[in-house]
Parts: C-alpha cells; sequence; structure tokens
C-alpha cells in the first residue's frame, strides 16, 4: 500500500489514502526523525532539484519521444555525482560544525578560568 | 535555518564546481577539492558577514543610547 505514498503528496490521488487507517499504516514505514517529523519534504526537495538538473544537463535530443541510450547513462552519472557531492558537502559541513563548537567551548574555557 | 544553508551551499558549489558533462559517475579529483574548498568559503564567508552585521547593529545600539541618553 505504501508504495503509492508519492502519489498521496503528489495530491492528485489523495482521497483514496484519507482515512487514518490507511495513513497511519503507511506512517508506520516512514522514518520518522527525533520530533516525529517524517523528511518526505526535503527528499521531495532533493527528488525535484536533482530531476530538473540532471534533465537540463542531459536531456537535449527532443526530436524523438524516447529517451536516448546516452541520455540515460548521463541521467544515470548525474545521480551517482550529485550522491555523491551532497555526501561530500555533508561531511564538510559536520567537520565545521565540530570545529566552531570546540572553538566555542575553547572560548568559554578561557573566560570561565580567571574566576 | 540549517537545512536552508545547507541547501544554498549544495546547489551553489554544483554550479561552480561540477561540469556538466557527466561522462563518468565518480566525482573528479579536481571536483572534489573544489567542493571542500566552495563549502569552507561559504562559511567562512557566512560567518564573517554574520559577525560584522552583528557588531554594526551593536555599534549602531550603543550610538542611539549615547545620543539619547544626557536629555
Amino acid at each position: 500500500r505504501c508504495g503509492a505514498l508519492l502519489t498521496l503528496t503528489l495530491g492528485s490521488q489523495t482521497r483514496a489514502h484519507r482515512s487514518p487507517s490507511a495513513r497511519y499504516r503507511c506512517r508506520m514505514r516512514e522514518p520518522v526523525d527525533k520530533y516525529g517529523r517524517f523528511p518526505f519534504k526535503e527528499f521531495l526537495g532533493t527528488y525535484n532539484r536533482l530531476t530538473e538538473s540532471c534533465f537540463l544537463d542531459c536531456v537535449k535530443d527532443f526530436t524523438t519521444r524516447e529517451v536516448k541510450p546516452e541520455e540515460v547513462t548521463c541521467s544515470e552519472h548525474c545521480l551517482q555525482k550529485y550522491l555523491k557531492m551532497t555526501q561530500r558537502i555533508s561531511m564538510r559541513f559536520q567537520e565545521y560544525h565540530i570545529q566552531q563548537n570546540e572553538a566555542l567551548a575553547a572560548k568559554a574555557g578561557l573566560l570561565g578560568q580567571p574566576r | 535555518m540549517m537545512a536552508n544553508t545547507y541547501n544554498r551551499v549544495t546547489s551553489a558549489c554544483h554550479r561552480k564546481c561540477v561540469p556538466y558533462h557527466y561522462k563518468e559517475a565518480e566525482l573528479s579529483k579536481g571536483s572534489s577539492v573544489c567542493l571542500d574548498q566552495c563549502a569552507s568559503k561559504y562559511h567562512e564567508r557566512m560567518g564573517k558577514t554574520l559577525t560584522e552585521l552583528f557588531m554594526q547593529d551593536e555599534e549602531l545600539m550603543k550610538k542611539t543610547q549615547q545620543s539619547s541618553g544626557p536629555i
């Protein structure tokens, strides 16, 4: 049932899934963060950005309806690169924040000393 | 705010560092280094800008207090 979760949030077919039991069943399988929120919105945002970016860069031939093999490989590479890029940036983010916290702690330590 | 910053860093560094030709699925060495530098520059810049804004605000506050002090 929850394979259709994407259609849930895309709005057009929410009617069938509005019953509380269906929502409950769907929610049971979703990962929850510590505030009890679902990161689905974030995922959708990332999905949209990624799709748009890779489409703009890779799909160039509009003389046919079919997606050409080159475009398929290009999209796959684009996806891999994007994911690796986001992983790398997340790592740097975390490192930066750890650094900041250490610096703040050091400052607080220095301030607290002359008592 | 963190998520917003993260999104901005990601899209900015993607535009600047990752070239449009997706010949292979791996990030090239140059792109990786570029991403690291991009992220750290962004943070440095943001941190400095925030600090400057904060200092300017403080100075402004002090000035208004001083000017309104002796009545």
